[in-house]
């Protein structure tokens, strides 16, 4: 009987047995996932048409836009790339985001890679040690205190090292070592007389390229977008996170005490108050590197974050 | 102690009848053996000790007259006197009902939103579809709140988009950004557009774990569309949403800074104040002194510590996995 692979031609993937939906349940759907869809994508969209704005267009428009201006023009972005204030602090964070990454995956793999070894020495209490921390947090002015006695106050230090170890994602890459790498690799590894370091180098890292980055771009993140850090231990400093930046030229447009104040600040420092279009472009710059480095954790954060909350 | 075994050498003149033996290593023998391993954990737990254990410790100043400036151990003890004041201050409770309004808001309305979320996704049966979308909803979740609060401000603010297009259509301008009275509401939909489509992930995996011959089964008994839903569907991801819940409660009094923080000067201070904001304006802005700041955020810490230890304790009770367990 060959003609059973005659079927009718189906046109989606939908399993033989699932009957097709009504046409009312349909429409709900898609306008509950349209309408959500644009809600995120139409502000940002904004955004965008307005930081490439000329002032006289924004000015007509009432300070805002949603479609592309007829005359673009890229003022706003010379003006933050233009070797003033901005580009320091967008140079600031970026070093700032690279260091402390680099710092936190040093910490995170040395300490996963040590606790994926079941039943070695002080195992135990480490791993407690460890997932202790997930209970209770010290509150945010004993850290402070600590921050101060250890001279880090207004130093940029204090913006990488308190921070610098994320357990969560010790448990994560902790989970992947044990479970993903095989212990007959390792054991053979250990066969031919490599040593620990030898191993954790020559095998272990290079099987765990994907979910290495992905923790890295997570970390990564963090520092970009780090705020709350700065505003506790680094108010005095001159160079201040791009996120830092962007909250004064907020306060400085909104038209309240806090804003005037902000805005006599910039009068002070002899600069005009932040246009729209230049806080949008501001926005913009911050923006960017988190949708270049997005595809990459797209592709793979599922797996993270799943590995992590399943056996965590 | 099976992990034991695997790192002893293998004893290769081993008669194959004979059962292993398998002798107690010493302190020292394991230290010879497993110091890299040692060396490698030390650079994080020096990191928790400082940074973690360290700042623990510290919350002994709750119960202290603490000074900077007399040496630590002529500081006298108060008791609880510095709880007591915490409780009295007038801007507490309602710092601390903001808190729990926004937690609950958080569990009452997010958790549904991303529920529907995953299952409205997860009947989208076109990959191309489904892929794009999934890159646009959890997009969101990786900007700050800085950006998410400006974006806001640009969009619903007095002199934002839907403001200009109300007042072209003759309208009043709308204020909706430093409104006490519609934050609560504005926080939600702040924690909407950043963070629903991210608490998706979670379920979306829990439901492409479901065996789909389940679905074939109840299909081919009958069971329409809403039934295999109440049915599989969800008691297919109900171990996921005890876990989450948990961790919710735990976190019941962490609703964020940043947040709330940023906004406060739009919104006033009446309508935005929760814990976390309460100690850093009383303690570190103000000057109510070391020993008060601490005493509010270890109130905080050991609430938040009971909740999970009982959210976890009922998660047992009801036959769920938890987030730890007794072994």
């Amino acid at each position: 009987m060959t003609a059973i692979d005659v079927k009718p031609r189906r046109r989606s993937a939908r399993p033989v047995w699932d009957e097709e939906p009504s046409f009312i349940g349909k429409a709900v759907k898609a306008l509950f996932l349209i309408c959500y869809g644009a809600a995120i994508v139409l502000p940002l969209w904004a955004v965008v048409a307005t930081s490439v704005a000329s002032e006289e267009a924004l000015s007509r428009a009432g300070g805002n836009l949603l479609i592309l201006p007829t005359e673009v023009s890229f003022q706003a972005y010379q003006e933050i790339f233009s070797g003033g204030a901005l580009t320091d602090s967008l140079i600031l964070t970026t070093v700032l985001t690279i260091a402390g990454t680099a710092i936190s995956m040093v910490l995170t793999i040395c300490g996963a890679y040590a606790l994926s070894r079941t039943g070695s020495l002080l195992h135990r209490p480490i791993l407690w040690f460890i997932l202790l921390t997930f209970l209770f947090g010290p509150g945010m002015f004993p850290s402070f205190l600590v921050v101060q006695k250890l001279g880090l106050f207004n130093s940029y230090w204090a913006l990488i090292l308190p921070g610098a170890v994320g357990t969560f994602n010790i448990i994560i890459l902790r989970a992947f070592f044990m479970n993903s790498i095989p212990g007959e690799l390792l054991d053979a590894a250990k066969m031919d007389g490599a040593g620990e370091f030898r191993t954790l180098f020559t095998i272990v890292l290079p099987m765990s390229k994907a979910i290495l980055a992905v923790i890295a771009l997570f970390y990564a993140v963090g520092y970009w977008n780090m705020y709350f850090q700065a505003v506790l231990y680094t108010p005095g400093l001159e160079t201040q996170p791009i996120q830092v930046v962007l909250q004064r030229m907020l306060m400085s447009t909104q038209g309240l005490p806090e804003g005037a104040q902000a805005a006599a600040q910039y009068r002070d420092q002899g600069e005009a108050a932040p246009t729209a279009a230049l806080k949008m472009a501001v926005v913009v710059c911050t923006i960017i590197p988190i949708v270049l480095m997005y595809p990459f954790i797209q592709k793979h954060f599922t797996k993270a974050v799943i590995t992590g909350a399943v056996k965590g | 102690m099976a992990t034991l075994q695997s790192t002893a050498p293998p004893d290769t003149d081993r008669p194959a009848d004979r059962p292993i033996v398998r002798r107690k290593r010493t302190v020292l023998q394991r230290l010879r053996h497993d110091w890299p391993l040692l060396l490698l954990a030390l650079p994080v737990v020096a990191h928790l000790s400082v940074f973690h254990y360290w700042p623990t410790a510290w919350n002994i100043i709750a119960f202290m007259d603490y000074s900077p400036y007399r040496p630590f151990w002529e500081n006298p003890f108060v008791g609880f006197a510095w709880f007591e004041r915490l409780f009295a201050d007038p801007y507490f409770a309602p710092a601390l009902a903001n808190t729990l309004k926004f937690a609950a808001l958080n569990l009452l309305c997010m958790f549904p939103l991303s529920v529907a979320l995953a299952l409205a996704m997860n009947s989208i049966i076109s990959v191309k579809v489904r892929s794009t979308f999934q890159s646009i909803v959890y997009l969101p979740h990786f900007f700050s709140w800085v950006l998410v609060v400006t974006v806001f401000v640009q969009v619903l603010g007095a002199d934002g988009l839907v403001s200009n297009w109300i007042m072209a259509g003759g309208g009043e301008r709308l204020d909706f950004t430093s409104n006490p009275e519609t934050f609560t509401f504005l926080v939600w939909m702040q924690w909407a557009w950043k963070d629903a489509g991210w608490g998706m992930i979670i379920f979306l995996a829990a439901l492409s774990s479901i065996n789909p011959s389940l679905y074939e089964a109840a299909a081919s008994d009958g069971a329409n569309r809403w039934r295999r839903m109440w049915h599989i569907t969800l008691p297919g991801i109900r171990p996921v949403i005890i876990l989450l819940l948990i961790l919710q409660i735990g976190g019941i009094l962490s609703v964020g800074f940043e947040q709330y923080q940023l906004q406060r000067q739009a919104v006033g201070f009446q309508a935005t104040e929760v814990l976390d904001t309460y100690v850093y304006y009383q303690s570190i802005v103000g000057g109510q002194g070391e020993s008060f700041g601490t005493a509010a955020g270890l109130f905080k810490g050991v609430i938040g510590l009971i909740l999970i230890l009982v959210a976890n304790k009922i998660a047992h009770r009801l036959g769920e996995q938890g987030i730890y367990q007794k072994s």
